[in-house]
This record gives C-alpha cells, sequence and structure tokens, in this order.
C-alpha cells in the first residue's frame, strides 16, 4: 500500500506540475508522421508512390499517391514537404476517391433540342470554337468570356489568358479566385506594391501569437492549424481567436474573442490607437521604410450594375494619422463592436510588445468584406507601425483557399485587369507580354473588362454572348445566384462548361466538356506560401477526358491561332512553363526550373540562385532588396510601405426588423467548396450529409425550433430550407445565423448578397440580412 | 473665537485631506490589479467541438508515456461491463461510500487516471469529469444472478481496424460521440484498450483527420443530386 | 498530504534572488519557464499544518511579487 501512495503522490506531483508547465516545454522538431502510416500499409505491396500537392486548398500541402496496376488507391502525406511533414487532413486523405464516382462526366455532351447527347470530343471542341468564333464576328470580341478558376493549374491559367488577352484582344477573363483573393491581392498592392505574403510556414515555428482573423483555421487550413496547436503544446505559444461565430478553432484556442460583424474595421484601428497611445510604436521602422496614405471613403458598395470605383490616394504625415485614429479609442469602439476594452487592450498589448513574435492570419472573414482591400490594410497598419513583419516568426499572413489561387490567378493573373506580369493599364507590361506571346502590341486591350460578378450580370443583361467556364461551379458559388442562375440559362448566352462532374452550372450548358482530374494530368499549382508544385501524371482518365489546358489549346487551334500554340500534346505542361517562366526572370520573382520543381516537394519563389527566398523584404533574407537598409519594400517605386487611413463603415444590408438576423456563410473540414468533388467521396459525404443553418440555442429557443426542424431562412433575393443545427459543428452569436455553401440542393447563395468591395470587386458572402421561419 | 474658528478650520482641511486621500486610494483601488494570469475560460458550449481538445494538455504526455504491458485492457474486457457498446459501463469493483452520488470520491481516480494496486490495473478516464453524479448512470453489480432469466437483444459493437476506405488512410469514427466526445480519455493512456489506443496522441485536432460515420444512427447512402435518379 | 502547485511572480528584475530563496525552503520544488518572468511552485507537505508553514516561508520571501495557486491535490490519509 505504502508503495502506491508514494507513486500516487509522485503521479498527483507531476500532474500539479503539469497544470503550471505548458509553457515551459522546450522546442522538437517538426511532425514526422507518415513513416507511422506507412507502417499500417501493407508491406511488399506493389504499391509506386508518386508525390504531388494537394488538390483542395490553398496550404498546398504534399502528397504521395500509391498506384496499384494502373489505379490510386491510396493516398498519404509526403514526409519531404516542409508544408505538411507528412500530415493531411480527411479532405486530403480520401481526396482520390471522387474520381471512382458513378457519375463522372467521361465524354463531351452537347444539348440538342432540350437533351445532352454524347458526342465524340473533336467534334464538340469543334462546335465550342465555331460557335466563339461566330459570336465574336456578330457581336465583337467582347461579346466572349472566359471565367476560370484559382483550381486552374498554371498551365491552364497561362493558356488562357494567352488565347483571351493575346490571341482575341479581350480581357473578358476572370476567375474564381475574384470571390476568395481579390481583397488580398488589393490589400498587398495598396500596401506593398507587390502581391503575395511576405513569409512563409516556417513562421508558424518561431511565433509566440497566433492571432486569427475571422477565420476557422482548424476546420479551413487543419494542417497548419494543427503545426500552430503542436507549437502550442509543445512550446507554449498561444493562439487567439477573434471571429464572429464559435467554432472548433475557437474551442482549441487559448482565447476567443467575439466581435459584431463588420466592425474588425474599427477593432483593428482602435488596436493601432492603443499602440500609437502606449509608445509601442517601432518609430525607425516608421521613419525609414513607411509613407502614410488616405482614400476615398463612402465609397459605396457595388450593388447596381455597371458600378465603377476608383481610389485617389493623397498622402498624410504620421500627425494627421494619429488624428485620425482618436475616433478609435478602445471605449468608444468597445460600444458597437461588442469588443470589450479589456479585450481591445490585450490584442494591442501583444501586437505592441516588442518581445513578442506575432503573426496574423486570415483568410475569407477579413477578404469576403466590402471593405475587404481596407481590412487588408488594416492589418498590415498594425503590423508596419509595430515594425513586425517579414522577419521569421512575425508578420501578417493572407491564408488561400484554393490549391493555385497565388499560382495561378494571382501569380498567371487570369484576371480582367491582369496579365502574366503586371497590369493591362501599364504599356511596359503589354509590351512585355505581347513580346513573350508574339503578338502585336496593340492587340492586348489597356481597359479592364468585367470582375466575376459584373461579368455574370453581363450575361445576365446578354452584353456577353459566349462564356466558358472551366474548373468552377459559379451557380453554386457566386453570391445571389437567385439571379445569376436565370441569367444564364437565357437562350442570349451559349454556355460552355468544362468540368469533372455534373453541377448545377453544368446543368445550363449547352456544351459540356470532360476534363480531367487532378492526377489524370500534369500540372503546376503555387500555395500561400508561394511555393510552387509540380506533379506528373499519375493515371489514366476515364473515357474522352481531357486536361483543361489542352482544351483550350484545341480550341484556339480550330480558331486560327495554331501558331500562337505550338505546343505538343505530351509536353505541353512543360514547354508552357517554361515559356510562362521568362515573364517573372529576375530577383523579385524568379520562378524555380522545372527540374527543381520535378525532384523537389516544391520551391517557394523568388527562387534566386538555386535558392528559396522565405522572407521576402527583409535584406537578410531576400537578395532583391537593394537600398542597403534593413528592409526594403521594393514593391514601391520610393521602397516604401504604405500605412492606410481606413474608416470604419457599416455593412451595406443590417439586421432590421423585417430581417433580423445576420447571415453568415462558409465551409465545414468534410467538404470543399461546392462539394462537387469531396461530396462524391463516401467518408466524407456520410460524415457531413448536407447543409445546415446553425443557431445560437437562446435563438433557437425564443423561435421554438429544435435540432433538425427544417427552418426557411429568407432574405430580400431569395430562400433556402434548411434543417437547423444547434449546439453542433459552430455556435453562432446571439441574432446570427450561420450556413454552409457545399449543399448544391440547399443553394444557400440564392439568399445572399452580391455587395462587394469597391477597391477588390470581392463580394461580401458573411454579411447579409435574413429572416427565418419554420418550413 | 480666533482659537474655535482655528480648530474647526483645522479640521475642515483634515476632513477635506481625508476625503481627497480617500479619493486618491479610491481611484487607484479601480485600476487593474497587476495579476496577468491567462483567462482559462474554456468554452463547453458546443461540446462535440469542444470536448475534443479537453484533455489536450495531456497529450505530449501520452506520447512519453511507456506502455506497460502487463496491464493493458482489450476491447474484449472493455466491452464486458457494458449491456451494448455506447452503454454507461457499469462499476466492476466494490464501492465503499453508499451514500454519495459519485462526485469526488469516483474522479479521485477517474479523472485523470494512474495505476490502482488494489484491483492491479489503471483506472480508466472518464471523457466527461464535469458530470459528477456519476452513479446515476454507473451501477455497482452486486449479484451475479439475474432476477429472471430473458431473451435480451444485442448488437455487434464496432470491430476496429476495419473502418478506412482506402490502404492507410485514417479509420472513420465508427461510434457516436455523445458524452464521449473527449476522444483521447478512451483511446490514449495506460488504460486504453489495447485494439483502440492511438499511436499518435499528441496530434490533438482528431477531428482533422477522423470523421464520424453517422451510419449508426440513420445509413446516408453515396451522394445524389437532387432531382437526378442516377 | 496535499500537493500544490503555484505560479511565483518575482519583483522585476529578482527572479534569481527568488530561485535561491526558494531552494532553501524543503518541501518544495522550483520548476523554471522559459521565456517568462515567473516560476512553478510545487509543494509537497506531510500535513496541513505543515503545508501553511511552507506557505507561509514562500511569501515571506522579499523578491516575491506575487503568489498565485494553480492546482491543488490531497493524497487520503488512511488507506
Amino acid at each position: 500500500m505504502q508503495n502506491s501512495l508514494t507513486s500516487r503522490r509522485k503521479f498527483l506531483k507531476k500532474m500539479a506540475a503539469a497544470a503550471a508547465m505548458t509553457a515551459a516545454a522546450s522546442m522538437f522538431p517538426g511532425i514526422i508522421f507518415a513513416s507511422e502510416q506507412d507502417a499500417n500499409v501493407p508491406k511488399g505491396g506493389n504499391l509506386d508512390w508518386k508525390k504531388g500537392p494537394c488538390r483542395f486548398c490553398g496550404v498546398g500541402c504534399g502528397i504521395l499517391v500509391g498506384i496499384d496496376k494502373g489505379k490510386a488507391v491510396a493516398v498519404k502525406g509526403d514526409p519531404n514537404s516542409s508544408v505538411n511533414k507528412g500530415l493531411l487532413c480527411v479532405k486530403g486523405y480520401h481526396q482520390i476517391m471522387c474520381t471512382q464516382a458513378k457519375d463522372r462526366l467521361t465524354h463531351a455532351l452537347v444539348k440538342k433540342n432540350g437533351r445532352y447527347v454524347q458526342t465524340p470530343i473533336d467534334e464538340a471542341l469543334d462546335l465550342v470554337a465555331n460557335k466563339m468564333k461566330e459570336t465574336m464576328e456578330k457581336h465583337g470580341k467582347d461579346s466572349v468570356a472566359m471565367y476560370t478558376s484559382g483550381q486552374s493549374t498554371i498551365p491552364e491559367g497561362y493558356v488562357a489568358s494567352k488565347l483571351m488577352k493575346g490571341a482575341i484582344g479581350t480581357n473578358n477573363l476572370d476567375c474564381n479566385a475574384r470571390l476568395c483573393m481579390a481583397s488580398a491581392v488589393a490589400g498587398f498592392l495598396t500596401t506593398f506594391g507587390a502581391d503575395e505574403p511576405m513569409g512563409c510556414y516556417e513562421d508558424i515555428d518561431h511565433a509566440d501569437y497566433f492571432i486569427t482573423w475571422g477565420n476557422n483555421m482548424a476546420e479551413m487550413h487543419p494542417v497548419l492549424f494543427s503545426r500552430m496547436l503542436e507549437q502550442k503544446n509543445r512550446r507554449g505559444a498561444k493562439i487567439i481567436d477573434f471571429a464572429t461565430r464559435t467554432t472548433r478553432s475557437s474551442t482549441a484556442s487559448n482565447t476567443s474573442i467575439l466581435f459584431e460583424p463588420q466592425t474588425d474595421l474599427a477593432v483593428a484601428n482602435a488596436i493601432c490607437y492603443e499602440i500609437i497611445k502606449n509608445g509601442w510604436v517601432n518609430k525607425s521602422f516608421i521613419e525609414n521604410h513607411v509613407n502614410f496614405s488616405k482614400g476615398i471613403t463612402n465609397m459605396g458598395y457595388g450593388l447596381e450594375d455597371n458600378y465603377k470605383f476608383k481610389d485617389k490616394p493623397t498622402k498624410i504625415n504620421f500627425e494627421a494619422y494619429k488624428k485620425f485614429l482618436e475616433d478609435y479609442t478602445p471605449e468608444q469602439v468597445a460600444k458597437y463592436s461588442k469588443v470589450s476594452v479589456k479585450d481591445i487592450k490585450y490584442l494591442a498589448a501583444i501586437y505592441g510588445d516588442p518581445n513578442k513574435k506575432v503573426v496574423s492570419y486570415w483568410c475569407m472573414g477579413m477578404n469576403q468584406h466590402t471593405r475587404g482591400t481596407w481590412m487588408n490594410n488594416l492589418v498590415y497598419n498594425i503590423h508596419l507601425l509595430t515594425g513586425k513583419i517579414s522577419q521569421p516568426g512575425n508578420g501578417p499572413f493572407s491564408l488561400t483557399g484554393q490549391p493555385s489561387a497565388c499560382g495561378t490567378a494571382r501569380e498567371v493573373g487570369t484576371f480582367t485587369h491582369k496579365l502574366p506580369k503586371g497590369v493591362v493599364m501599364n504599356e511596359k507590361h503589354r509590351r512585355l507580354a505581347a513580346k513573350i506571346w508574339n503578338v502585336p502590341y496593340e492587340r492586348i486591350p489597356s481597359k479592364p473588362t468585367y470582375h466575376a460578378t459584373e461579368m455574370f450580370r453581363a450575361v445576365d443583361r446578354g452584353d456577353i454572348k459566349f462564356i466558358w467556364t472551366q474548373v468552377t461551379n459559379p451557380l453554386v458559388s457566386l453570391p445571389k445566384t437567385s439571379r445569376y442562375r436565370p441569367g444564364m440559362e437565357k437562350d442570349s448566352c451559349f454556355v460552355v462548361v468544362s468540368d469533372v462532374f455534373p453541377t448545377p452550372t453544368s446543368d445550363v450548358a449547352d456544351v459540356i466538356l470532360p476534363a480531367s482530374w487532378h492526377i489524370e494530368k500534369s500540372g503546376l499549382y503555387g500555395n500561400s506560401e508561394r511555393r510552387t508544385q509540380h506533379w506528373d501524371q499519375m493515371v489514366e482518365g476515364p473515357g474522352e477526358t481531357t486536361p483543361d489546358a489542352w482544351m483550350t489549346i484545341e480550341v484556339a487551334k480550330r480558331m486560327g491561332y495554331g501558331d500562337l500554340f505550338p505546343y505538343s500534346k505530351e509536353n505541353h505542361v512543360e514547354e508552357i512553363y517554361k515559356e510562362y517562366t521568362q515573364f517573372h526572370e529576375g530577383a523579385k520573382h524568379g520562378m524555380a526550373p522545372l527540374e527543381v520543381l520535378k525532384k523537389e516537394s516544391g520551391a517557394i519563389w523568388p527562387y534566386v540562385n538555386g535558392k528559396s527566398t522565405q522572407w521576402r523584404f527583409n535584406a537578410k533574407y531576400d537578395p532583391a532588396c537593394k537600398n542597403g537598409k534593413d528592409f526594403h519594400f521594393y514593391g514601391k517605386p520610393d521602397g516604401k510601405a504604405v500605412i492606410w487611413q481606413r474608416p470604419y463603415e457599416p455593412a451595406p444590408e443590417i439586421p432590421d426588423a423585417e430581417y433580423p438576423f445576420w447571415l453568415n456563410t462558409g465551409r465545414v473540414i468534410e467538404h470543399w467548396h461546392t462539394g462537387s468533388m469531396t461530396r462524391r467521396i463516401p467518408v466524407l459525404h456520410k460524415a457531413v450529409p448536407e447543409a445546415y443553418i446553425e443557431f445560437h440555442p437562446d435563438d433557437a429557443k425564443k423561435l421554438g425550433i429544435r435540432n433538425g426542424e427544417h427552418i426557411k431562412v429568407s432574405s430580400r433575393r431569395g430562400s433556402c430550407v434548411l434543417p437547423a443545427s444547434i449546439n453542433e459543428r459552430g455556435l453562432p452569436t446571439r441574432g446570427q445565423v450561420f450556413v454552409p455553401f457545399f449543399d448544391e440542393n440547399m443553394l444557400i447563395n440564392d439568399v445572399t448578397l452580391d455587395a462587394f468591395c469597391p477597391i477588390s470587386k470581392e463580394p461580401d458572402y458573411k454579411k447579409c440580412a435574413v429572416k427565418v421561419e419554420k418550413a | 473665537m480666533k482659537k474655535r474658528l482655528g480648530i474647526i478650520s483645522l479640521f475642515v482641511m483634515l476632513f477635506l485631506a481625508f476625503i481627497a486621500i480617500w479619493n486618491y486610494s479610491y481611484q487607484l483601488g479601480l485600476e487593474e490589479a497587476y495579476i496577468p494570469i491567462e483567462d482559462q475560460n474554456h468554452l463547453y458550449a458546443i461540446p462535440s467541438e469542444s470536448g475534443v481538445f479537453r484533455r489536450s494538455e495531456h497529450a505530449l504526455d501520452y506520447s512519453n508515456m511507456p506502455v506497460d504491458e502487463n496491464h493493458q485492457r482489450s476491447l474484449t474486457t472493455y466491452y464486458e461491463n457494458r449491456a451494448y457498446h455506447g452503454a454507461p459501463p457499469s462499476i466492476p469493483h466494490p464501492v465503499n461510500e453508499h451514500q454519495n452520488m459519485g462526485g469526488q470520491s469516483c474522479l479521485k481516480c477517474h479523472e485523470n487516471g494512474g495505476f490502482a494496486e488494489k484491483f492491479n490495473a489503471y483506472a480508466p478516464v472518464t471523457p466527461h469529469p464535469e458530470l459528477v453524479n456519476c452513479k446515476q448512470c454507473h451501477v455497482e453489480q452486486n449479484t451475479q444472478s439475474l432476477f429472471k432469466s430473458g431473451h435480451y437483444a444485442s448488437i455487434v459493437a464496432p470491430k476496429a481496424g476495419v473502418n478506412h476506405a482506402l490502404l492507410g488512410s485514417p479509420p472513420m469514427i465508427p461510434h457516436q460521440i455523445q458524452l464521449r466526445e473527449n476522444c483521447l480519455s478512451c483511446h490514449a493512456g495506460p488504460s486504453a484498450p489495447i485494439e483502440i489506443r492511438v499511436s499518435h496522441p499528441e496530434r490533438v485536432n482528431c477531428r482533422q483527420c477522423h470523421v464520424p460515420n453517422t451510419q449508426e444512427m440513420t445509413a446516408v447512402g453515396t451522394f445524389k443530386r437532387a432531382g437526378n435518379e442516377e | 498530504m496535499p500537493v500544490k502547485s503555484y505560479l511565483a511572480h518575482p519583483e522585476e528584475g529578482q527572479k534569481e534572488d527568488l530561485i535561491k530563496a526558494l531552494s532553501k525552503i524543503d518541501h518544495c520544488d522550483i520548476i523554471p519557464a522559459k521565456n517568462k518572468d515567473l516560476l512553478i511552485v510545487v509543494t509537497d507537505t506531510d500535513n496541513k499544518t505543515d503545508d501553511e508553514k511552507v506557505k507561509a516561508s514562500i511569501e515571506a520571501i522579499e523578491s516575491l511579487k506575487l503568489l498565485a495557486m494553480v492546482s491543488g491535490f490531497n493524497t487520503p490519509k488512511n488507506k
């Protein structure tokens, strides 16, 4: 007995110490996990493991796909990838299963007399090319459009841009990344003059604090969140969740702070106010590396067709900025943000402490925001004021949602205003593109045309008469689909949809082209940390499925642009990548050569002298810094970043007596975006078979709503019926409801509002006013 | 008179000084105390989500724990004192305190576990230590005989090692998790049945890779598009 | 037999003095916390009176600014 007592006593002592010791654990190397998974796979099998990036989110985990007799049968994390070090999430582990779904699109389908008729792919491509040409002849080249994706590979985006801007000569090219990353792009360009984060994922291993702004990373960027949790447990790093809804991330964080939708603008300014008031400003950093500017306010919300906006920056000084912040004392902001004065000061104190390293993470909460560009600017302000930027463990980090939102949409530039390098408005950039593409410089128009929302408005108005969508499902993912679905159904527009599975978008198509899935083609993706990753084709696709890039090339050839697309079917990915990298030559954006990408699990650009640049703008790490100082923000002509004076402005639609609830939309860990892939993976579908509407238990009680009851949620634009969910996956604040948007059978985007950020043109899916009633 | 006035004014002065000092110290008292103790208010509002992380502070201890092979439980013994899988287990050992509801006397061993020499076994850890009326659901077994025998139906408990979809992919969660939201309490540590003991307790975000299979409640087929017969 | 753990906050710049003073006290273990201006103290005594004595002697240390208890356990006496 004595023995057990002493051992129990020792145990208790250990427990008592452990309870007080979370901070004392020392640093360990990262996650090494795949070796263990290996042990579970039967030995001596003929599995051939091939490397690539994951098909799903923007984290860009490295995967190894096990191939057995030409079939993909297993997936594991790539232990050599520094992104995920062998770990994946449930979507990643099961991704290959979707290709075996019964309703896979295997052949081209052409609509004849209201019915889809299976058609040989060559014939279907002829039809697409003829239709496109005919439309241009009849209605001008601005009557045709292409809408691509942040899931397009780099070659796919590149040939789409070359076809539209170089060959045809129209800027009618935009992509679904407009719906997720445009505000991040505009934020980077206005503050730094150069797109994409300066830091990298390794920041996680160095930071003392992770502050997530409106971002449920535990579900949306799970592998990165696990890396953060590991640092929390081993090293005592702290996670602070700043959000409008309590989520899995909130419950795993050290602190969860809730705010009223849209007031993040005010809270960010209040943090800056506190930083200045308490003398936490990094003065030498400000003097050497920062300018102050203000822009136009009261910009509106883009709700009307043909809305136009151009910001006019005016230089100001520190004193003027300080004066402006006087409206944002924590006491004032606490009143409408519902964040306590204490919490605001707490956040400011973390950013202000010179001995603490802080990384801010955000994704759709800040980007899908009618003041998304401002919000991005404001978080940069905090990091610039304190000089906590471009250093290991210190920096703002904008996460992406799509696997190549950075690599394709932003770097290749499949936006209406973009070129592979620079923008169409800039003559030098147009001349460079014309030279590499070998087209007359005059052919590339200098004016941007339609951004995503406006493009589908133009389809609805009848201005666009031919549209080709690739690798995306706009009739589930656009806001206010209640307008754009009928718009696309109109006879005035010929709709071509390339996809892997039938979707609500392919339902309105005149021609459906069968696309190859991820591992059935070769390609390149670029993830959130500027990492470019290549993969080779691993398996054969079924039927007549064809890579999207090749279909675009085939159509271009049929339209008579064959000389601009001299690529071979076998090697087009490599040939295109080599042509594309010419655009980015130099220390600021050099891309790793293909030979390196084939060998390694990705490389981070700028790739200079055989080395990835992990922290841009910091002279210690970035060879492009040329001003002789510690930091050089070389995106701006004078080498200085900009702190923007951006006020708080209310949301365009606010709950009122008739529509008393905020509607917030988002995702769940099991499903990716519109669910066209993940819902066809049995494991994921069984875990979350349908969408739901989340209530705060108090609201549910007041309305007499029970879990699972069918609820009709309606706005001024449309309605949707979903089962209620109370105290399950997430907990919205009182007066707010949340609906995931993956379910094509319950289209919540019929309800959302198509207001957007006037600068970035990115819609706000997180805020509109709705009412709820039992269905 | 002057003297009296002098005394009164002295007292008035003293009184004013008292008010001033008292006010000052009162204001000081209102200022926040120094103690920067971290806000530890965990949110248990969404049990299925917050529960997962509840024992995560011990995750590193779990992964460093040596395996005590002589005192391992197996799924067979685990199911022995449960009427069906998911049923509250009965108490397999004598209980001294008959008058209390359980509470602290049970939690002494079952909150954090540890070796109990008396029973030559590790105490299983409860996934729901906040529910202290233990004997509401967990009862002793004081006899082996039955009042009347009957035809008691039984259901087959989920098997371990067969719940994954692909070679080497993470298994799905084959059971309901109500009141068992905390994965580590049963799947980690020396009291975890050997078949279901997790090899990587340090990866605390369990449901990043392991998702529930709702089959037990309603069988969900594969995904079907609305209005599409296929 | 109480086992208790505390967070000990030293006066500014006197962490070393505090460690020295604490190490002189019996039934009291000190665990350093990295990058933090505080210490973890675990006490393990035979009975309540001893426990109070130890606590009193810790609190008497001059370089200690604040002592905050984090957790306490009590082992059964006679079993």
